[in-house]
């Protein structure tokens, strides 16, 4: 696939030559210099045409995380040297077109590609990572500096907003320079070897790595590191004796079921003593299981490394455990939770008898078994910081030491976990001195079915549950997910979106992500895989189903349903056979392959430079591909704007302001047919001969576009707030905003730029149906982001219904459409004149989603009206 | 059950190709066996005939093309179904005259290859009437 699409790529790089040519030819009998123009504006073609496809390549890259895709190592490879390639081109172009004013981009780009080359070769980054980070500082994207029980931890606090302990990460940087220092990894490389080639039993190679370890002191530099750590997170309300929970955070341990418990967690560890914790947690990488583990998952020896954990510990009233399923019997769909009071470790580690609660699954999570056990002695903390024995008060000993609330809301964060974590959870928990709940940690719970569920089981559901809908969409993210049907439509708020349902909406709108903690899974009728819903989708494993056709209309509100996404199926009910088959199935976002690709895509996707205004949108910030891409387009942008302003008067490329009804300030440059006569003093519309234009300009003006916002805006003004009038002759490109039309007798490229507000149109018609193209990129705005995503939504819904590709990422909208015929282009070129007309007072009216149809009804109208003429 | 099962090999030597087939052809109803090894493949061919079997093309040792072309010669009727991320007209164009069922570049959809394999069953139970 990789290959054929590189020739696809080719295929419209040769057209867009031709085309090119074309354009020369027109010239040959023109000047000299105005040559520099059409080679500039060909080097700005060229960027764009490089933009769109660096962009259709990222987005089909993250797709493959959807686990829809059988993809390989090999795609991931062709993948980042199509990109690299890409961006090496577009870099050169932008230098070539702007006389060489961005030789930093190239820097940028090193750097970045480097990183790529060594995430390649399966390498780990932790560069630029400090010895330590605190929980506050944690993000999902640290994943691989702080290991998995880190990152989680620190997600459920910012993700889910629950509470968790204060810590920090000691992380891989710091196993790096440990490792370094003391010389380990080539002993410990050859224990290895001489384990693989069966010279060393496991339990040898195990234990000799394990005493290597013990041996190998901490260096100065992270043991200050850890120290200072220490006093942050305890800060000056903390106690004065400090006591801490130093637990592993090895590199694909919490996503996976086989490494809970294998390595070492120290407890009730006061600051001094953590560097001692800290080795026993790394030697414990090392422990027997662990090293068949990795084996089995075919773990690369980069990737062999150990975050730790450090958490302060709580001085918890009640601690507990609880699986979110009855490991041994799965099939009762129950929680089982025990507590006992005082701290967790006697608890966890079975020291103390516990009281013992069984609640159903399903919500409201009723209590169907409670064993309340005498509790004589627990472990509390003393008002020093340290850990002692005490003796229970008479009166507590028969009481239950958890309460039903207490018992409820950790029902609801178990299920919350599981969803977010999409697998069965193990969670250790806490109930703190005023009596809050505080989550210590939380990993993947192993099943152990008394008969595992078969594949065979799974043939006949068909029989025993009405299928609602089959074969239709496209699985944005794989999955089995159950719950009721939330249909999203007019009159309902998002915010009342139930925990656990199923979001069905017509629309996969980006606002939509808004519930994706809450959501079992999504539906849509419309929607897109590269789309921003689809990406977050896939970051939070949220089963998702777009481009149904007409889902919301089938399913019904309320319904229990049961989606099998692979299949493309959506049962009605609960379906235990698919959840059960799917529990026990191993997660494929596990595998190395998906690992790899989210690695590469983290130095690739992320867009930080958002703001072409703000001091840090420069070559220098550029940390991603995405990010050297949007700086490229938007200086493409700039430069073909300035070269076109300052060449505005070559006799052939004639150039002039637009005269019209409107006063729209427009500048428009002809490069070829597009303009009739000779101008000096201005362009009338009549005078327009490009096609696109034309169209574009009769969409603009179309009577009672203006009037249809229910507070009427006069022409005057509102033309006034689309743009700003400023003489041309005497101010600079940048203050005359950058409205600027590129046109020929077929081709059209225009910019509208006025603050924050950005609307491209690049389009091409002729009536060869595969060279057709239409472009739109719509972004900005300066209501809050309600609104505009409400436009947004809105430019989706419309420009879906005639047949745009539309991809959104956050504020900004991107369609397209290629290859229709050129009256049904045109058609579409009309409509997306009233776009830009009707949109640019509209984010100021999008008061509620209903808005959204009543204006899509009114374009559709006039859509109607303008094709009887 | 009363319909026989339709067997499938899957040879590739990046595992997770399997790992991500297998259970998803299991789910469909289908028997399925999965190898990284062309040399263990090959073993099992002789063992047992498949009716369908589905392999990479790209291999350390044996490649896809020599293991197609012997698998063919075991078993005529077993439908082939060629699947690689390095697809050229050149190696499309020899599977083919090699008799294999279809082609599919990888990375591909699920729903693609299912495709496939349901079109390749047809074939094989018309031929069977």
């Amino acid at each position: 696939m990789a290959l054929i699409k590189v020739n696809l790529l080719r295929g419209t790089e040769e057209q867009m030559r031709n085309f090119l040519q074309q354009f020369a030819k027109r010239f040959v009998r023109k000047e000299k210099s105005s040559i520099a123009f059409k080679v500039l504006f060909a080097d700005f073609k060229k960027s764009l045409e490089l933009n769109n496809q660096i962009l259709d390549i990222i987005g089909d890259a993250n797709d493959k995380l959807s686990g829809d895709y059988i993809f390989d190592e090999h795609y991931i490879h062709t993948t980042c040297e199509q990109l690299t390639g890409l961006l090496r081109e577009l870099i050169v172009t932008i230098n070539h077109l702007t006389s060489q004013k961005y030789p930093g981009l190239f820097n940028s780009f090193h750097r970045i590609e480097e990183d790529l080359t060594l995430i390649l070769q399966g390498k780990v980054l932790s560069q630029d990572i400090p010895l330590t980070l605190p929980y506050s500082e944690i993000t999902r994207d640290h994943i691989d500096a702080v290991g998995g029980k880190n990152c989680h931890i620190a997600e459920i606090g910012s993700y889910l907003g629950l509470r968790i302990p204060r810590g920090f990460a000691i992380t891989t940087s710091a196993f790096e320079l440990y490792w370094k220092a003391g010389g380990l990894g080539e002993p410990v490389a050859r224990i290895k070897e001489q384990w693989l080639g069966e010279k060393l039993s496991l339990s040898e190679a195990s234990l000799k790595i394990q005493e290597l370890i013990f041996k190998t002191p901490v260096p100065d530099i992270l043991e200050k590191a850890i120290l200072a750590a220490v006093t942050e997170v305890v800060g000056k309300d903390g106690p004065c004796e400090p006591c801490f929970a130093v637990r592993s955070s090895a590199l694909g341990e919490d996503g996976v079921t086989s490494f809970a418990g294998q390595y070492q967690s120290c407890l009730s560890i006061s600051p001094d003593q953590i560097s001692g914790a800290y080795k026993q947690v790394v030697a414990s990488l090392y422990s027997q299981q662990a090293m068949e583990y990795r084996l089995k998952k075919d773990f690369r020896p980069e990737e062999i490394m150990m975050a730790v954990a450090c958490q302060l510990m709580i001085p918890a009233k009640v601690s507990g455990v609880m699986y979110t399923y009855d490991p041994l019997r799965p099939e009762d769909e129950t929680i089982l939770i025990s507590s006992a009071w005082g701290l967790g470790e006697p608890v966890v580690s079975g020291a103390v008898p516990t009281d013992h609660f069984v609640l159903e699954r399903k919500p409201p999570h009723k209590v169907i078994e409670m064993q309340i056990v005498c509790k004589d002695e627990s472990m509390v903390i003393t008002e020093h910081g340290g850990p002692t024995s005490a003796p229970v008060r008479e009166e507590q000993r028969m009481e239950p030491s958890l309460k039903a609330r207490q018992l409820h809301d950790m029902a609801e964060i178990g299920i919350l976990l599981e969803r977010y974590f999409r697998a069965p959870q193990d969670v250790e928990f806490a109930i703190d001195q005023a009596g809050q709940i505080v989550l210590l940690q939380s990993r993947q719970l192993q099943l152990y079915y008394d008969r595992p569920p078969r594949a065979s089981d799974l043939s006949g559901l068909d029989g025993r549950y009405p299928v609602l809908l089959r074969g239709k969409g496209v699985a944005a993210m794989e999955g089995v997910a159950s719950g009721p049907i939330w249909i999203l439509e007019a009159g309902k708020d998002l915010a009342d979106f139930p925990m656990g349902a199923v979001l069905v909406a017509r629309y996969a709108s980006p606002q939509l992500a808004k519930v994706i903690h809450k959501a079992a899974g999504f539906i849509t009728d419309i929607g897109s895989t590269t789309g921003h819903l689809a990406t977050v989708a896939r970051e939070f494993r949220v089963p998702a189903l777009f481009n149904t056709g007409d889902a919301t209309t089938i399913l019904n509100d309320g319904c229990e349903i049961t989606m099998d996404i692979e299949c493309l199926t959506i049962y009605e009910g609960q379906v235990s056979e698919l959840g059960h088959y799917s529990l026990q199935e191993e997660v494929i976002e596990d595998m190395f392959e998906y690992r790899q690709l989210r690695r590469i895509l983290r130095k690739i996707e992320p867009l930080n430079l958002v703001d072409p205004e703000s001091d840090n949108f420069s070559p220098e910030h550029c940390k991603t591909y995405h990010d050297l891409t949007r700086f490229i387009h938007e200086k493409a942008v700039e430069a073909i704007i300035d070269i076109g302003f300052y060449h505005a008067h070559h006799r052939d490329t004639q150039a002039g302001k637009l005269l019209w009804e409107y006063p729209l300030d427009l500048v428009i440059i002809d490069v070829g047919g597009g303009v009739e006569g000779e101008h000096t003093k201005g362009v009338l519309a009549e005078e327009i001969n490009s096609v696109p234009m034309q169209e574009l300009l009769r969409g603009m003006s179309w009577p009672g576009v203006w009037d249809m916002t229910p507070s009427r805006v006069d022409v005057n003004s509102f033309m006034s707030s689309l743009t700003r009038t400023v003489p041309i002759q005497n101010s600079s490109p940048q203050d005359v905003g950058r409205n600027l039309a590129v046109i020929s007798s077929e081709y059209t490229n225009i910019n509208f730029r006025l603050g924050y507000h950005f609307t491209v149109i690049d389009a091409y018609i002729s009536e060869n149906i595969l060279d057709n193209h239409l472009y739109f990129r719509f972004s900005g705005g300066v209501t809050d982001t309600v609104r505009r995503s409400r436009r947004i939504k809105l430019l989706g819904v419309i420009l879906s219904y005639y047949d745009f590709l539309c991809e959104t990422h956050g504020d900004t909208m991107v369609a397209r459409l290629k290859r229709m015929d050129r009256k049904s282009m045109l058609k579409r070129l009309f409509l997306l004149g009233l776009l830009v007309a009707f949109t640019r007072q509209l984010d100021v009216k999008m008061i509620n989603d209903a808005r959204i149809d009543q204006y899509f009804k009114e374009i559709q109208t006039i859509m109607e009206e303008s094709n009887d003429d | 059950m009363t319909i026989e099962q339709t067997s499938i090999l899957i040879l590739d030597d990046e595992p997770i190709v399997s790992k991500r087939l297998k259970p998803s052809l299991e789910k469909k109803g289908y028997e399925v066996e999965t190898f990284t090894r062309s040399s263990e493949a090959l073993q099992r061919v002789t063992e047992r005939q498949f009716n369908i079997v589905i392999t990479d093309l790209k291999m350390e040792g044996m490649d896809g093309m020599q293991f197609l072309t012997e698998v063919k010669e075991l078993n005529p009727d077993t439908e082939v179904i060629v699947m690689t991320g390095f697809a050229t007209m050149a190696t499309a164009k020899e599977s083919y005259n090699k008799g294999v069922f279809d082609f599919l570049a990888k990375p591909f959809k699920l729903g693609e290859i299912f495709e496939v394999i349901a079109k390749a069953e047809k074939k094989i139970k018309r031929l069977e009437r």
